[in-house]
């Protein structure tokens, strides 16, 4: 039990809505949500197939433990081929639109084929419709919520929905849920876009039932009372990271020119929780996804005197505030140190669907071409696309957001932004997707993570934090990227959240609660091994997508340009180095492919 | 002498009272080494931190041969994760 043993599958090229069983063959190997919808990716697609079109699919996967009563237990995925790069993508989000699609009845939701016209899918457990979707097509996100929710008088419908930069094709689009909680990397809205379709509303009522009732409550207030450090993460949120990478010196600044910023602590939590002059004060609360006891979330208002919105009430309400990557990212990385223009682009990332850590990461690209004279205002119509002005950034997210003007660029992504310029050695990314909120030359196993992630430069697909904080020295980093990212790869096939891990709770906390809820014995042993074979069966979906060692790099700027200032000044990320050992540990050939023995032990071929 | 002692992230619940957000200034002999200057805080031995002296982190090895000098800033980071 915990899975509710079957899939709804959506064919949009015909219209047809059928419930078929799990495959629990498949489910006992890949476990839920990350793994067992790349299970199904790969085995019903080919990898080759171009992302935007009828052949790519879009699943939307739970785990056993989502919509349960263990803490987090709330998490579902987007799998499908990247619209930004090409790659598998899997991204990850809370709310409460999981638990929902779970409380329907259904572990996976797969979308296949093309709608000719706008539609929205509507889900009342076993009752599912397909439905013309012009009077929500062209609006956001917050009114297709709103409007739908009027439609069919029921405030507890929850969505997932693209806006308009989903519409648009933006390569970096993202599916929204519950207004201000995203599938955000990789592109997986432009995907739903190029489906032609608009949302996922669903209502659920089935509930879902643990395999051991008795045993499972036991082990859900056991392991509570282990996050331990829950009231420090909802204190700060992630924000709290900033300071930390600042003065450390891992904090990526105008596109990793620099890894300090000098206007961190306008954009810290002090700064969120302090009035500024005109007694406004950014933060309002805290907020937790479905069935969280942590409450790392950020509920926030802009400053309605701020010139982003001071003629635009619709924006002087309380929504998702910043977290540490949107502050980095619509923060540091474009040099701005204006929270409340941060807090108003990532308003509008969450309004429009748009992934805001690629969305800033690509305009400090912008900014660093129009630095370097590489473009001009003649490209960018007007803007003076300069480093730390707070005015661009509104400006050419707002373009950007409508599919408008040299926002039309900025959608494209750094890399293919970069390559159009003529400068692609400018795009701080992996595989086609920009960095996450770490530098890879002062956290050398972050550098690891990032070059040799599925889905491209990601801060959660490993776990290399502790030991970057205590040593660059590389010794060690190959191993303990590769064991993480195993471990990673089983709690986001759970259901679960990878931040009770930053809270208390050890691999065997998770490891029991998913015990107890499913079928069968999941030991340790089994659930590393679980993790390794989803690990390496994304990394068989890549390579027959046409990537390989060549992709597994980092910008020329990390592996050659010494870290400018910092605790590790001086330093290059010496990827050079941990890249064969790490193929090694992984049981990979010299090409970085999974080799015959890997694949026999791990049930591959 | 007096420095100027940072706590981020939650750290800062040891600052002593009346402290700012997340700093506080101490005094110190001075003759005083790091390790003495932390032992006027709080802090749970078994809490994890780094400290950060004028963008230059000191192993815990040093903490007791580490000199303390009056303009600098002494900064104690989480090794928090995630992000």
């Amino acid at each position: 039990m915990s899975w509710q043993k079957q899939i709804l599958r959506v064919n949009l090229s015909n219209g047809e809505c059928t419930i078929e069983p799990l495959n629990m063959e498949w489910a006992n190997q890949y476990l839920g949500q990350r793994g067992l919808g790349s299970k199904y990716l790969l085995e019903e697609m080919d990898p080759a197939a171009d992302p935007l079109s009828a052949e790519n699919k879009l699943i939307f996967a739970t785990g056993p433990l989502t919509g349960t009563m263990a803490s987090t237990g709330g998490r579902y995925s987007v799998i499908t081929k990247g619209a930004l790069t090409n790659a598998i993508a899997c991204s990850n989000s809370g709310g409460k639109f999981g638990a929902e699609l779970k409380a329907a009845g259904y572990d996976l939701l797969i979308i296949e084929g093309e709608s000719d016209k706008p539609v929205y899918l509507h889900i009342e457990d076993d009752q599912v419709e397909l439905c013309d979707a012009d009077e929500v097509w062209g609006k956001t996100v917050w009114q297709t919520e709103a409007l739908l929710k009027q439609k069919y008088l029921d405030p507890l419908m929850r969505f997932a929905s693209i806006g308009q930069a989903g519409e648009n094709l933006c390569r970096y689009a993202c599916i929204v849920n519950d207004l201000h909680r995203a599938a955000g990397r990789s592109g997986v809205g432009a995907v739903m876009g190029a489906k032609k379709i608009k949302t996922i509303a669903v209502r659920g009522t089935i509930g879902v039932k643990s395999a051991d009732p008795a045993k499972f409550f036991k082990i859900v207030n056991d392991v509570n009372a282990r996050l331990t450090d829950r009231d420090e993460m909802s204190a700060d949120g992630t924000l709290a990271m900033i300071d930390v990478t600042n003065r450390f010196g891992s904090l990526p600044t105008r596109n990793n020119r620099d890894i300090q910023f000098e206007g961190a602590e306008k954009l810290n939590p002090e700064a969120m929780q302090t009035p500024n002059a005109n007694g406004h004060t950014n933060l309002v609360t805290n907020a937790a996804c479905f069935g969280c006891t942590i409450g790392c979330g950020r509920i926030c208002k802009i400053d309605p005197t701020h010139f982003s919105v001071k003629d635009k009430p619709q924006y002087h309400g309380a929504s998702g505030g910043l977290e540490y990557e949107t502050a980095y990212a619509l923060g540091a990385a474009v040099g701005v140190d204006d929270i409340d223009a941060a807090t108003y682009v990532g308003f509008l990332c969450n309004e429009y669907g748009m992934d805001p850590i690629s969305l800033g990461s690509t305009i400090a690209a912008a900014m660093e071409l129009f630095d370097i004279g590489a473009i001009s205002e003649k490209e960018t119509g007007g803007i003076k696309l300069e480093f730390g002005s707070a005015e661009a950034l509104c400006t050419i997210a707002e373009l950007t957001a409508r599919g408008e003007g040299f926002g039309q660029d900025i959608g494209l992504g750094s890399k293919r932004l970069t390559e159009k310029y003529g400068h692609p050695e400018l795009s701080m990314s992996v595989k086609g997707q920009e960095f996450a909120a770490y530098d890879g030359r002062s956290m050398q196993g972050m550098g690891l993570a990032y070059a040799t992630s599925n889905r491209g430069a990601c801060h959660l697909r490993a776990d290399p934090y502790a030991h970057d904080f205590e040593t660059t020295e590389i010794a060690g980093k190959a191993k303990i990227v590769k064991d993480t990212q195993d471990e990673v790869a089983f709690i986001d096939s759970s259901g679960l959240c990878s931040f009770p891990a930053g809270c208390g709770w050890s691999m065997d906390d998770y490891r029991q609660l998913v015990d107890a809820a499913c079928e069968g014995e999941w030991d340790s042993e089994r659930m590393l091994e679980t993790g390794e074979r989803i690990w390496n069966l994304e990394r068989i979906f890549n390579q027959k997508a046409g990537f390989g060692r060549k992709d597994d790099t980092l910008p020329k700027r990390i592996l050659e340009e010494p870290a400018p200032s910092g605790t590790a000044k001086g330093l290059v990320c010496r990827l050079d180095e941990m890249l064969p050992e790490y193929y090694q540990l992984r049981g990979w050939d010299d090409d970085g492919n999974p080799n015959a023995e890997t694949r026999k032990r791990l049930g591959l071929d | 002498m007096q420095v100027t002692v940072k706590l981020f992230g939650a750290l800062r619940e040891f600052l002593p009272a009346g402290s700012g957000f997340n700093s506080c200034q101490l005094s110190i002999a001075s003759n005083q080494v790091l390790g003495d200057l932390l032992s006027q805080l709080p802090i749970p031995a078994h809490k994890p931190y780094l400290v950060i002296i004028n963008d230059e982190k000191i192993n815990q090895q040093d903490y007791l041969s580490t000199n303390i000098q009056e303009q600098d800033e002494i900064v104690l980071l989480p090794p928090i994760k995630g992000g």
